[in-house]
């Protein structure tokens, strides 16, 4: 199995290594230390302060406001992607004329930068001149335009159906991978034995791609929970901080308001967030490969 | 057969409307004369072509330099990226060693972690470092967080390719070495070219750093430069704004919709196993 052990894969790892500790370890020990102590706008350290900024943030209303929007927002695009993306590589799973054609247009969001997606929808939803109300009002749909991103709820809403667009291609990939590796004998012997389509997905499809609908969830979770662009772009978590969600009123504190020590603990309680998710992750594969090693 | 495929483009033709949608407002509007930007009602059609749009938004936007900047850094942190992977991806696939399960679980920590997340301790890492507002700032961290996903790809290829070559080699009597350059690295040249442009692209795309580390216009990667456009502006030359989206976005978008097929493949094979 193995060629010659010893010191050389050892030496081929360690560079890479070396890079990762230093700039995904370091910022985080940076972090640990800054959120006990109070840090003035310019970042001096002005000495210990125990777990004062932690408890400022428990006690700031928009931290709270932003927690449950971000709890919103994770939820219905994860959601609504996982229940768009099944049915999508199902399709796509199959022969059919154009399927070609098909993958690469669903494809298409996931090579454009969020950030140029966000900028095109915020033009479009335009009130007064943006093709979008254009198309609708073409269609008699509507008769007067509507300015999408002027109020809170109506804005956050319009982001979550992007956010939902955008992640659409990365679920069905990983679906699709799932799809690929199915026993086609099973569903043929369901077949015979006169079970219905219905009877294959539920029976045979559903519990077959659970692994990867497990994958799919977690790995989600993280993407949109961490993703700032969307928002950032078409609202900055305004009107009225009515659309921030965790990620983005951190980046005004820290970066607007310069208030580093409150970041800190929020960036700490984020990562805390995103270690129960990431570990998650890490069980599901592991279990997927020890699973592959049986069998093997 | 063509039933099914009527019922499955018809099934999916509102999303691909909805898909499609940006990139036909993309066109109209940075194809459109600025007198026809805020016509009302609003309407897809527009008077004539206005070349000119593209030449004038290379000029006011500063588009060159921030092609520049964009290039610099996606070409940079990908080699980078790529030369610390290879070996880790090559002894993952072909050797057992001591604490290989602690750093499959490490990659697939930091697969997992975001810049967003850590970006106030980077960007104090970076003041620290002397890097602020410098490209390099970016090449470093692109090529860290990119790592993981490069060394996971290049990992699921390298175990297809069967080892049995390279051990025929030896026993015609190659060096290890040779081995590895005559046999090994041609056929894993087409998983490192296309593991190596999705890294690029993913620096291409990336916001969030880019608009932290970065704090004179002149070091503006094309994201950001396009954002500044748009963020805070009392008038926002949208015709402008589009026409750059327009040239940011459409190579990129081609080269990946060549490669996609190739991403499904990984992915099959064992980055999401």
């Amino acid at each position: 199995m193995n060629l010659s052990a010893g010191f050389k894969p050892l030496a081929m790892i360690l560079p890479g290594l070396a890079l990762a500790v230093l700039i995904i370890g370091y910022p985080i020990y940076d972090l640990g230390y800054a959120s006990l102590h109070e840090v003035s706008r310019f970042g001096q350290f002005r000495g210990l302060n125990g777990l004062t900024n932690f408890r400022d943030v428990f006690q700031d209303p928009l931290f709270y406001g932003s927690l449950i929007r971000t709890v919103i927002w994770t939820f219905a695009v994860v959601g609504g992607t996982l229940a768009l993306s099944l049915p999508i590589a199902m399709m796509l799973n199959e022969e059919f004329y154009g399927r070609g054609l098909a993958r690469v247009i669903i494809m298409l969001p996931w090579s454009i930068s969020l950030t140029m997606t966000a900028v095109v929808w915020r033009w479009a939803l335009n009130g007064r001149a943006g093709l979008f109300n254009a198309t609708l009002m073409d269609l008699g749909i509507l008769k007067e335009p509507i300015e999408w991103l002027g109020e809170a709820h109506q804005a956050f809403t319009v982001e979550i159906l992007i956010g939902i667009l955008v992640s659409i291609p990365f679920t069905t990939t990983i679906f699709l991978g799932g799809l690929s590796a199915l026993p086609q004998d099973s569903y043929e012997a369901a077949a015979v034995d006169g079970a219905t389509r219905w009877d294959q997905f539920r029976h045979i499809t559903l519990p077959l791609m659970k692994p990867f609908i497990n994958i799919a969830v977690v790995l989600n979770v993280i993407y949109v929970f961490n993703s700032l662009p969307i928002i950032w772009v078409m609202t900055e978590g305004g009107p009225a901080n009515g659309t921030d969600i965790l990620v983005t009123y951190l980046y005004k504190l820290a970066f607007r308001f310069g208030q580093l020590g409150k970041a800190s603990a929020i960036s700490l309680i984020m990562f805390g967030v995103l270690m129960v998710f990431t570990i998650i992750y890490v069980l599901l594969v592991m279990r997927g490969e020890a699973g592959a090693d049986a069998e093997e | 057969m063509l039933k099914k495929s009527l019922l499955f483009w018809l099934i999916l033709s509102p999303l691909v409307v909805v898909i499609l949608f940006p990139f036909g407002v993309m066109f109209v509007t940075a194809f459109r004369p600025r007198e026809e930007l805020f016509t009302y009602p609003p309407t897809w059609t527009f008077s004539e072509f206005r070349w000119a749009n593209f030449a004038e938004m290379w000029v006011k936007t500063n588009f060159g330099r921030a092609l520049l900047n964009s290039l610099y850094v996606s070409v940079l942190s990908t080699v980078l990226a790529m030369i610390l992977s290879i070996p880790a991806a090559y002894a993952l696939s072909r050797y057992r060693f001591p604490g290989k399960r602690a750093y499959r679980t490490f990659l697939l920590m930091t697969q997992m972690m975001s810049p967003i997340v850590l970006v106030l301790g980077l960007f104090r890492m970076m003041v620290t470092l002397g890097l602020v507002n410098t490209l390099n700032s970016l090449v470093l961290t692109y090529a860290a967080f990119n790592m993981a996903f490069t060394i996971w790809m290049l990992q699921s290829y390298f175990s297809t390719i069967p080892r049995d070559l390279e051990e025929a080699a030896w026993i015609d009597g190659a060096g290890h070495l040779t081995s590895l350059l005559r046999v090994f690295l041609p056929l894993a040249v087409p998983a490192m070219a296309v593991t190596a442009i999705f890294g690029f692209i993913n620096s291409w795309n990336e916001f969030v750093l880019a608009l932290t580390m970065i704090r004179s216009s002149d070091g503006f990667t094309l994201p950001v430069q396009i954002y500044s456009q748009v963020a805070g502006r009392y008038q926002i030359e949208w015709h402008h704004v589009m026409a750059a989206t327009m040239l940011a976005t459409l190579p990129v978008a081609i080269v990946f919709s060549w490669l996609q097929r190739f991403l499904i493949r990984g992915m099959a094979l064992g980055a999401v196993k």
